[in-house]
């Protein structure tokens, strides 16, 4: 007998890996033996009147005795099986001599140490009509005769008592799956509100233990937890701020702030980060910062908001604190420059003499004051009226006092602004202040008609300020002996600022040139970039 | 005759170095205080044209209300001389402007001459540039 491939399809329409896959679902194949099987293979023996009678499960390559009597072997290869004929027949399938069928002429449990001769099988064929093997009688000398009809009616009727059988037992084995199914998930469950009532527990202990005040809200933006330190701040009731409630406790001035930066996060997903004012138990409001990040899905979508409150009050205060005292400072500084302007204008009326000298030198000292207005660090009050903190708008106050009568400059500034530094203030002054007093004194500014153009440039890691005359009164050459105010301005240049200070007496008008290193200006600056590497 | 002019300045020899720079132009010095209280009795016992007002004084910084009081109530023309301009950045109605201290004689004789003019009602073109005017 052949083996039929497990996916050809028989006549009846199912395929032997279908027919197999249905006999293993029963769940019997090597099971240990059931006194219902036990009691048909009885029946079926003493009812035929046979020595042997089995159960036979017929699966891809043997077949297994459910139940037995009368045979010592438990199980067979599937080629010697009269079974797998017998349970493709319609009906009992009767083999009178095993040695005149060609079927089983040569069958090894025929011509060997068995010796079977006659056979009689019922199919045993599963509800949805898949043989699955076949109860069957066996004797070791022919029966010409065959069965009875009592017999072959027998066999059938206790045939379809097995499968009767093992449909029950595969109903009641699904049945317990299912229950068992059904425990399993149960106590999963039980085991995941274990574990999530455990990390919750542990959640509240660590937020309960922060510092800072620690809250959460749903993605609408209803707050739902506060740490213990919230209420401990607050001093509110336990559940009282639920929802919206948190927005009252703000400083009534940045209660509105807060809340439009709120709905904006909520919108945006973006990081909720204010400062604002937080009422203590006592009354007191406290300068607060206020921070809170999305918590996303796998989906992308914010399931949750945890947010904190820290307090900052003592560094807001620090930092006021701050600010004043730079006023002060700054306030302070400038006194100083009056006073002793005011100093040398006393003393020089004592020495009649010095009158000029005195005139001079207030000049300078009033260029150095104009020049420290520039300078950082400045609060709103303490700098000055107009314009920037830069060089352009120094130079524009500095020779403002030089503008013709109808107010417009005589100085005329163009180019690249800078900042400038406390440590250049004193050396630009000086340096813009000789060229204008000279200006005025024997140059362009000393006629009407005359002016000066001063561009400042940057070039690469130089800066370039350029003063030039024009329309002043025709220049002979460089003068004789250097007075002291070019000295001072080169020494300015050249030692305070580190550059080249170059003089061109072209016959047109002066033309000074003032190369510095373009960290000349601001130094500190500079030296602290150096000392804090990025 | 004369303007007379008020210096309310709390640093004595600021105030003393101003006197003399107005005395040597011509002007009357009517008297110096240090803080609010005596500039309105100076006020109120003379005659007064113009006060030179600097913003801090030694009863704080009381400059800018004072400014607007002896402008308003007093009928005094006001100019501020102070060290930090940036106080009185939005001007004050009724007074002329601010001059940065600290001054060169030439500004302060500019300044002075201007707000005497105004005071009189004479036609002025330009301010001198060192004057921040109100508008």
């Amino acid at each position: 007998m052949t083996l039929s491939s497990t996916t050809d399809r028989h006549p009846e329409g199912w395929t032997e890996a279908e027919r197999v896959a249905a006999l293993r679902a029963y769940g019997v194949l090597h099971t240990a033996p059931e006194v219902e099987f036990d009691d048909v293979v009885a029946l079926a023996a003493r009812i035929c009147d046979a020595p042997t009678a089995l159960i036979s499960l017929v699966d891809s390559d043997t077949q297994w005795f459910m139940a037995r009597v009368g045979l010592e072997a438990c199980e067979t290869s599937r080629d010697v099986s009269f079974c797998d004929h017998a349970m493709r027949e319609s009906g009992v399938m009767v083999v009178p001599d095993a040695t005149l069928d060609p079927r089983f002429a040569d069958n090894a449990l025929v011509t060997g140490d068995l010796g079977i001769r006659f056979y009689a099988g019922a199919p045993l064929v599963s509800a949805e009509g898949l043989p699955l093997g076949a109860l069957c009688i066996i004797d070791y000398r022919p029966r010409p005769e065959g069965l009875t009809d009592l017999q072959t009616r027998a066999l059938t009727v206790l045939a379809r008592q097995v499968i009767s059988q093992l449909e029950l037992r595969k109903a009641l084995s699904k049945a317990v799956l299912a229950a068992e199914e059904r425990h399993q998930v149960d106590t999963d469950l039980a085991e995941t509100a274990a574990a999530l009532h455990e990390s919750e527990a542990r959640f509240r202990a660590i937020a309960d233990s922060m510092p800072q005040m620690v809250w959460s809200t749903l993605p609408d933006g209803f707050h739902d937890y506060y740490n213990a330190r919230w209420y401990e701040f607050t001093g509110v009731a336990e559940g009282s701020t639920d929802g919206e409630g948190w927005n009252a406790i703000f400083h009534p001035e940045d209660q509105a702030r807060a809340w439009g930066a709120w709905e904006r996060s909520l919108a945006t997903g973006d990081l909720y980060e204010i400062e604002y004012r937080l009422r203590r138990a006592d009354g007191v409001y406290r300068w607060t910062l206020g921070r809170a990040e999305p918590i996303r899905n796998e989906a992308g979508e914010i399931v949750r908001w945890f947010g904190t409150c820290t307090d900052i009050d003592d560094l807001k205060r620090v930092e006021q604190n701050k600010d004043l005292l730079s006023q002060e400072l700054s306030h302070r500084i400038k006194n100083i420059f009056a006073v002793v302007s005011a100093l040398v204008g006393l003393s020089a009326r004592q020495y009649p003499e010095a009158r000029a000298f005195a005139a001079a030198f207030r000049d300078r000292i009033g260029a150095l004051a104009r020049a420290h207005e520039f300078v950082r660090p400045h609060s709103e009050v303490s700098r000055p009226t107009v314009g920037g903190m830069t060089l352009h708008a120094f130079l524009d106050a500095l020779f403002r006092p030089y503008a013709d009568e109808s107010g417009a400059a005589r100085v005329i500034v163009s180019g690249d602004d800078a900042l400038f530094d406390d440590q250049a203030a004193t050396s630009v002054a000086l340096l813009f202040h000789e060229l204008a007093t000279n200006a005025a004194k024997y140059g362009a500014l000393s006629a009407p008609g005359g002016n000066v153009e001063l561009t400042t440039a940057l070039a690469g890691d130089r800066f370039v300020l350029t003063w030039t005359e024009g329309g002043g009164p025709p220049v002979s050459g460089a003068p004789e002996r250097s007075g002291f105010g070019s000295s001072l301005a080169t020494v300015s240049v050249e030692g305070q600022l580190g550059g080249r200070l170059e003089r061109l007496w072209r016959p047109s008008g002066l033309r000074v040139v003032a190369d510095l290193p373009a960290s000349a200006l601001s130094r500190r600056r500079a030296a602290g970039n150096v000392r804090s590497p990025t | 005759m004369s303007a007379r002019i008020l210096i309310i300045e709390d640093e004595a020899l600021v105030a003393m170095e101003l006197r003399f720079v107005l005395e040597d132009l011509g002007y009357e010095v009517v008297g110096s205080a240090a803080d609010a209280r005596t500039a309105r009795n100076l006020v109120k016992e003379n005659e007064v044209d113009l006060a030179l007002v600097d913003i801090h004084l030694s009863d704080g910084p009381t400059g800018i209300e004072l400014g607007r009081t002896l402008a308003h109530e007093d009928g005094v023309t006001v100019l501020y001389m102070t060290a930090n301009p940036g106080m009185v950045r939005d001007g004050v109605a009724g007074t002329i402007g601010v001059l940065s201290k600290p001054t060169e004689e030439r500004a302060v004789f500019k300044a002075v001459d201007y707000a005497l003019r105004r005071r009189k009602g004479e036609p002025v073109e330009y301010a001198p540039p060192e004057l921040q005017l109100f508008a």
